[in-house]
């Protein structure tokens, strides 16, 4: 039961990050599909940064967390750029913006990776090791039963994306900038009247969504993976934007279904335990999530309304 | 002439050059897409010249491990031929999968699993046929009529899912992508492995879609039968596009599905539709992938192709012609780059940036058509007046 909710949520958190990123963009109006290769990109370089530094200044690598979750978040928010531009300047399909960054992000990771290992530090390897988080436990919390369990060996970046997403939360739904934002994907026309740049906001809310989704990003690669490799393309992004869909484009709905993702997750795999059944069966209880998001998704997709202008660049000429 | 005019005259020139390469609105659709690869060329050979590295020789390399340009020397039963013929071969799939992709686009759909139709019609050509004794005047149809049919029922079950319960159609085929990738992978795992090379069985030659290791003219050669009906489908559904009722009307909807629906087409008949026809597509891939180019199946891995796909048919416009072309240039960066990191000491990841960059710039090409365009009218504005003074 400890090990459900303990590894439920830290598979759920980071996906929640990248899905309250996708929020921010796509509520602004623009679809972001490029989470995916955001979240391995802001990984990327926030591992890569954590690397040069522990390698040049000789600090232990555990030592420079919270320098590498920073990292990613620039990280990502660099590469989102490239997205914010494509769409709002140069007015590409946002799909397919987002699908191609996607690919140049897997592409330019791995590249840079192998390039930068044998060219700095002589080896051959697609990997930067950046060790595994420590992880800590609540004192008195951790003693309630059953939840309790939620304040056992947490990750520390589980605190930090709570509260990140609380901040985001409170922007996004009882703010000035977040009500523009959100009126950015349902009627851009009000805002420009009101006197507001569309794509300035816009373009904030994309880099938002780049910055979260590096967090994301960088929080896998240090519990799921210990490292940066190619395999942290692995369909998180994609994940998130089902996530943050089927949570109907809002932030708590959306929380919801990132843990359902991650107990399913986990649940199947302590399923597979108890009925001790041979390792090939745990190919099936993967696709739990999957499946049971379907189901779902069958019953309550009736009333999902996505924002109003999404995916259609804000054109003033146009009524 | 002040200097602030020279300037002004040397960009203008530069303008000039521009405007006549690619202002002709006849060829924009070539010369667009031909100009964007040339920059994303410069750009590589920026990253190879840092490198250290010569970049002409990368991509004379390129071209020549593609097998568009001869190789100094080459083992025995093989040529630029040979080289060719693989090239082909390897690029079968991705025009599928680029169809598929272009056709949903045109209906307005985005289909993302490809990758997951792909997979399934392999699957079932795998072990319905791939592992029969059937001669392979039965063998290979089948093989086709299986893709045909799992990638239809797939592509059409997220087209009604989106119809009838209003799930977006992103979200169910990246569920389907996952579902189909985890099942197989049991099933592979239990049934069909090769306990040597970790993936599926091999496939009995006659089910092949590729006939291997033909002797011909004292070389052995892979020839795609795939490529020929991926080249006469592409021909076929130009025609459907341009031509035929229901082409018309899956565009219509794509286009503006309310005014669609006041012209009196059944949307949601046509959307399932669309999705039928792109999955049948991507079920070609699938088995011209997995019973073409390989013989087996790798378990619990998707075929990038089918992600590839999506940018394929946005290089190409959605054009079944311009689909061809782009897929023949980003199968000759894929196929060269081995020969090219061996010959050039150039990495052979350096291949899928410079993919990535074309796709980059492809994607602004509508920016460019109308700056173009801007640029033109202004100047022939300009021209008018200087002819008034």
């Amino acid at each position: 039961m400890d090990t459900l909710i303990i590894d439920g949520l830290s598979f759920a958190l980071p996906l929640f990050i990248m899905a309250i990123g996708g929020i921010y963009s796509e509520r602004a109006g623009i679809t972001n599909l490029a989470l995916e290769g955001l979240q391995g990109f802001g990984a990327f370089f926030g591992a890569l940064w954590a690397v040069v530094f522990s390698h040049f200044f000789n600090i232990p690598i555990q030592k420079l967390f919270y320098f590498a979750l920073l990292l990613a978040m620039v990280g990502g928010m660099l590469f989102s750029i490239l997205h914010a531009l494509l769409c709002i300047k140069f007015k590409a399909n946002q799909v397919i913006s987002g699908v191609v960054i996607n690919i140049l992000s897997m592409a330019l990771t791995v590249f840079l990776t192998t390039q930068i290992n044998s060219l700095v530090f002589g080896a051959l390897s697609d990997k930067f090791q950046i060790g595994t988080s420590v992880r800590f436990t609540v004192p008195v919390l951790s003693k309630i039963p059953v939840l309790g369990a939620a304040f056992k060996n947490l990750y520390p970046f589980e605190i930090v994306i709570l509260v990140i997403a609380i901040i985001a939360a409170y922007v996004l739904n009882k703010t000035r900038f977040g009500l523009r934002l959100r009126a950015c994907g349902d009627n851009p026309h009000s805002v420009d009247a009101a006197g507001v740049e569309v794509f300035r906001v816009q373009f904030k809310a994309v880099l938002i969504s780049g910055a979260l989704s590096g967090l994301g990003g960088i929080s896998y690669a240090y519990s799921i993976s210990t490292n940066f490799s190619p395999s942290i393309y692995m369909g998180y992004g994609y994940l998130a934007i089902a996530a943050l869909i089927f949570g109907n484009w809002k932030i708590l709905p959306t929380l919801g279904a990132c843990l359902l993702f991650g107990f399913a997750r986990s649940g199947g795999y302590i399923l597979g335990q108890m009925l001790e059944m041979p390792s090939t069966f745990s190919d099936l209880i993967m696709t739990l999530p999957y499946v049971l998001t379907l189901l779902l998704l069958i019953f309550f997709s009736k009333s999902n309304r996505p924002p109003r202008a999404l995916g259609e660049i804000y054109d003033k000429g146009k009524r | 002439m002040s200097e602030k005019n020279m300037d002004k005259r040397k960009g203008n020139t530069f303008n000039r050059v521009i405007l006549k390469l690619l202002g002709n609105e006849k060829w924009q659709h070539l010369t667009i897409p031909i100009f964007l690869i040339f920059l994303s060329f410069i750009a590589a050979s920026i990253i190879i010249l840092s490198l250290g590295k010569n970049p002409l020789g990368a991509f004379y390399n390129l071209l020549q491990g593609a097998g568009i340009l001869p190789k100094p020397s080459y083992a025995g039963y093989k040529s630029m031929l040979t080289d060719f013929l693989s090239l082909l071969n390897y690029m079968t799939p991705m025009i599928f999968a680029s169809l598929a992709v272009a056709i949903a686009l045109k209906g307005g759909l985005f289909n993302i699993g490809v990758s997951g139709q792909m997979l399934l019609a392999g699957f079932f050509a795998t072990i319905l046929i791939g592992y029969s004794e059937l001669n392979w005047v039965i063998a290979k149809p089948l093989v086709l009529l299986i893709g045909i049919i799992a990638g239809g029922i797939l592509g059409g079950l997220i087209g009604f899912l989106k119809y009838k319960f209003n799930i977006n159609e992103v979200v169910s085929s990246i569920m389907f992508n996952y579902i189909i990738q985890y099942v197989l992978s049991f099933f592979i795992h239990s049934y069909y492995i090769d306990p040597v090379s970790r993936q599926s069985k091999y496939i009995n030659d006659a089910a092949r879609l590729t006939l291997v290791n033909v002797e011909l003219i004292n070389l052995k050669m892979d020839i795609s039968i795939g490529f020929v009906i991926a080249i006469i489908l592409a021909i076929v559904l130009k025609q459907f596009f341009d031509k035929s009722r229901i082409g018309f009307e899956i565009k219509a909807v794509g286009a503006n599905s309310k005014g669609a629906k006041y012209a009196g087409i059944n949307v949601g008949k046509t959307m399932i539709l669309t999705m039928v026809l792109s999955g049948i597509f991507s079920g070609l891939a699938g088995v011209t992938y997995y019973l073409g180019y390989f013989a087996s199946i790798q378990p619990k891995t998707l075929p990038s192709v089918g992600f590839d796909g999506i940018a394929v048919a946005l290089l190409g416009n959605t054009n079944p012609y311009g689909i061809i072309g782009a897929s023949f240039i980003i199968s000759i960066i894929d196929r060269g780059s081995t020969y090219m990191s061996s010959m050039a000491g150039v990495r052979k990841e350096i291949a899928s940036v410079i993919t990535g960059m074309i796709l980059l710039f492809s994607a602004c090409s509508a920016y460019i058509q109308y700056r173009i365009r801007a640029k033109k009218d202004s100047l022939a504005f300009m021209a008018g007046r200087e002819a008034e003074e």
